[in-house]
């Protein structure tokens, strides 16, 4: 085992020394060492390329072709260009579902980003069963959107669920959650059919995600918090600061990072949101609580649409890559710094 | 298609079918006419059946049909590939990969009438006329229901089992107290006027919906419709004949609208098979549903007659609205062409209609199935299936295709957020001269 080992280990160490002959310079040494990477790096660089960018653009394709039927591929473009893309814009579910996915992700986010820091915080600062208050918090992060969904659904019902405590306390008419079409702050737009605004239906939906991903941003910003050095919060403190002013300029600043990375992550937890919704409520009445990843298996499932499936994957995509990209381009920019 | 959407997980069920040696093809015929319980022994290999039969009582039957090719052809290999979830959605994605990869299995399930024409328009399913013939099948069917097996004067398709989709579930107790009484020469305008009635005097909410399934509200505007279209009318409208902005079908959306303020205020998040339970449990007067629901509610111990009673809906008595199956055979590729010309021999014998429709909770396709053992309703509705005038379902995918089957199932859930009948009846009669010919 050893000799073996050592001959490894020892084979590179002779290698560079052979043709190191006059007039080997440093850059091509370099250069033979980015080559012997790229061999490497190859095989993967190729597969990703195939199975991530190539299958991207085939699905942009065919989101600009004619195939409708699963059974019947017809990859000729349809006219006018992009035809799909206007009929799909202009349908009231594919709007209302555009509406219900941006509305439940700056709310969802909001609300576990906030609560996480919160909790994180809280226990953070806690001095017993510290392990059991983490654990506790992230334990809705072990179960399936199923599972969730269905739980909150029962919570929700308007009939059986948290309005009876409602009724209890003295609110006759408590809202109907899941089953309302009402649109909070709705305003109807000339041109579009669906009607802007938060729908009520989708609130239940945002408090399952959140009280389920919570823990999961909490975890995240302990880990942050514990790379804080405790100097600099005792220094701040000989110099009088109280505990805001501590969390103002010392703890948050240097929180910022984890809170971006956080960000990023439950984003597209977010956008690809399914399973919740499908468990909870559905599409809704008048599409309240549809988004687009129903829209996208109805249409590839049942309608009998590639086309208009993948085009609004396609829309998804390029919504994810608004946010995702300029982080990845600052991360990017950060590691070459350095 | 009794549809238990409780778990939407996706059975993994593809494995490739085993390829076979053919073993003599003059074998079809001679086995294909072959009475059942005779052993055609020479076959051998696998047959491969493919449905989104995967819940217990579905199960239960589609072994019946397994049992009785078993016994037909020993020497075959029988291999369910059911894939279950979404109501049939996610077997029929598993299963168009397989016939884009020129892997059919043996057989598989669809839907009679334009669900047929598209897969015969596809040329992926194999003219089965010859089995019609030499079977003597044409003898025992309805009409109308033979015209939706036949594209061109030919047959693609074996029929299985016919759901009734316009059956009114009252419930007896409400209704006697309310002083209403439905029966199957009720009008839809009777219906809608004593709506109020069963509120004030029965004291809960007239009809039980359960509008998390698409398809649930979807049935109930397509039974009303009907009500004020008939046979004619319905046939039109998905031809594209009778447009969607008729002056009936838009009085039938206003009747719809009315309804649906005399539902259950949670309907949205309730499935059907809940509703049908509330209603028997004295939660609302009636819930408009298929016959799979007579099911649902006998193995849950509800008496018929006692916790529930069924009409007709109210101006739909001459019609029975075909909720049905069908089994089709490859056009290509066959596994096992002998074989499954005696998997769908099998599937009309009277034998395996009697025992699977009992177990199924549906109506035998042929006439001469024996229904003397099956409960009161299903024996009502396998005479009503010989007699009355068949029509075929929209709300499940049946009467056009899949892409305005499925525009059609948008427009009422956009509707029942919005109540805007003329945006609905505009929606469809665009999809009509978009969507159909």
């Amino acid at each position: 085992m050893s000799t073996t080992t050592n001959t490894a280990v020892g084979a590179p160490q002779v290698a560079p020394t052979g043709p190191s002959s006059p007039g080997t310079t440093i850059k091509s040494k370099h250069r033979t060492r980015f080559r012997g990477a790229a061999w490497f790096m190859a095989p993967s660089i190729l597969l990703t390329f195939i199975f991530v960018y190539g299958f991207i653009g085939f699905s942009a394709w065919i989101s600009l072709s004619k195939w409708r039927r699963p059974t019947r591929s017809d990859l000729g473009l349809r006219t006018p260009f992009g035809a799909t893309y206007a009929e799909m814009f202009g349908e009231q579910r594919f709007q209302a579902s555009m509406r219900n996915i941006i509305v439940f992700t700056i709310l969802f986010l909001l609300v576990s980003v906030i609560g996480g820091l919160l909790l994180a915080l809280m226990v953070h600062r806690v001095t017993i069963a510290k392990g059991l208050f983490r654990s506790v918090f992230l334990l809705p992060y072990a179960l399936s959107f199923i599972v969730t969904g269905v739980a909150f659904r029962w919570i929700f019902n308007p009939t059986t669920g948290i309005n009876t405590w409602l009724k209890a306390i003295g609110i006759d008419n408590p809202p109907g959650w899941s089953t309302s079409t009402q649109i909070l702050g709705g305003i109807k737009v000339p041109g579009l059919a669906a009607e802007l605004g938060i729908p009520l239906a989708l609130l239940p939906i945002v408090i399952a995600a959140a009280w389920q991903l919570t823990g999961f941003a909490m975890a995240m910003y302990l880990a942050g918090l514990s790379g804080i050095p405790e100097e600099e919060l005792e220094a701040s403190s000989m110099d009088g600061a109280n505990g805001f002013q501590q969390l103002r300029h010392i703890v948050l600043p240097q929180l910022w990072p984890t809170t971006v990375t956080c960000l990023v992550l439950l984003l597209h937890t977010s956008l690809k949101i399914f399973d919740l919704v499908v468990a909870m409520s559905g599409s809704g009445p008048g599409f309240v609580t549809d988004v687009p990843g129903i829209y996208v298996y109805d249409m590839m499932g049942r309608a009998n649409r590639y086309d208009k499936g993948t085009a609004a994957s396609i829309v998804l995509l390029i919504t994810a890559c608004i946010f995702v990209v300029p982080y990845l381009a600052r991360s990017y920019r950060n590691e070459r710094k350095h | 298609m009794s549809v238990s959407l409780k778990k939407a997980g996706v059975a993994a069920a593809a494995a490739l079918a085993l390829t076979l040696s053919a073993c003599g093809g003059a074998g079809q015929s001679s086995s294909s006419s072959a009475p059942s319980g005779e052993s055609t022994g020479e076959l051998t290999g696998t047959l491969e059946v493919f449905s989104w039969w995967t819940s217990g009582s579905e199960a239960d039957a589609l072994k019946v049909f397994e049992d009785a090719f078993t016994k037909a052809a020993p020497g075959v290999t029988y291999k369910n590939a059911a894939v279950s979830g979404g109501g049939g959605s996610n077997a029929r994605t598993v299963l168009a990969t397989r016939l884009q990869a020129g892997n059919p299995p043996d057989s598989w399930q669809l839907h009679p009438d334009k669900d047929l024409a598209s897969a015969v328009e596809d040329g992926s399913v194999a003219d089965v006329t010859a089995l019609y013939q030499q079977n003597g099948w044409e003898a025992k069917m309805p009409e109308s229901l033979k015209k939706m097996l036949q594209v061109d004067g030919k047959y693609y398709a074996v029929p299985t089992n016919a759901h009734r989709g316009n059956v009114l579930w009252t419930n007896p107790d409400v209704l006697k107290k309310a002083g209403v009484s439905w029966t199957d020469s009720t009008t839809i305008d009777q219906f809608i006027t004593d709506l109020p009635t069963v509120k004030s005097k029965g004291g809960v909410d007239p009809i039980c919906l359960g509008a998390k399934d698409p398809f649930a509200p979807a049935q109930l505007l397509e039974v009303i419709i009907m009500a004020n279209v008939g046979a004619d009318g319905w046939n039109q409208l998905m031809t594209g004949q009778l447009a969607f902005d008729d002056a009936k079908v838009t009085k039938a959306v206003e009747q719809f609208k009315t309804v649906l303020d005399y539902t259950n205020s949670d309907a949205s998040v309730q499935s059907w098979d809940q509703a049908a339970l509330n209603m028997a449990n004295g939660k609302c007067g009636a819930t408009l549903m298929g016959d799979w629901a007579f099911g649902e509610m006998t193995n849950k111990g509800k008496k018929d007659g006692t916790d529930f009673g069924h009409v007709t809906f109210p101006g739909t008595s001459e019609l029975f609205d075909f909720v049905g199956d069908a089994f089709a055979i490859p056009a290509e590729n066959a596994p096992n062409p002998a074989a499954e010309q005696v998997w769908l021999t099998q599937l009309l014998t009277p034998e395996a209609q009697s025992e699977f429709n009992l177990k199924k909770g549906s109506a035998p396709v042929i006439s001469d199935a024996d229904t003397s053992n099956y409960p009161a309703y299903l024996k009502a509705a396998a005479k009503d299936f010989q007699s009355k005038t068949i029509i075929s379902s929209l709300a499940h995918s049946e009467a056009a295709p899949a892409e305005f089957a499925s525009t059609y199932s948008d427009a009422v859930t956009s509707f029942l957020g919005s109540k805007d009948v003329a945006a609905f009846t505009k929606t469809m009669a665009d999809a009509q001269k978009n969507q159909l010919g």
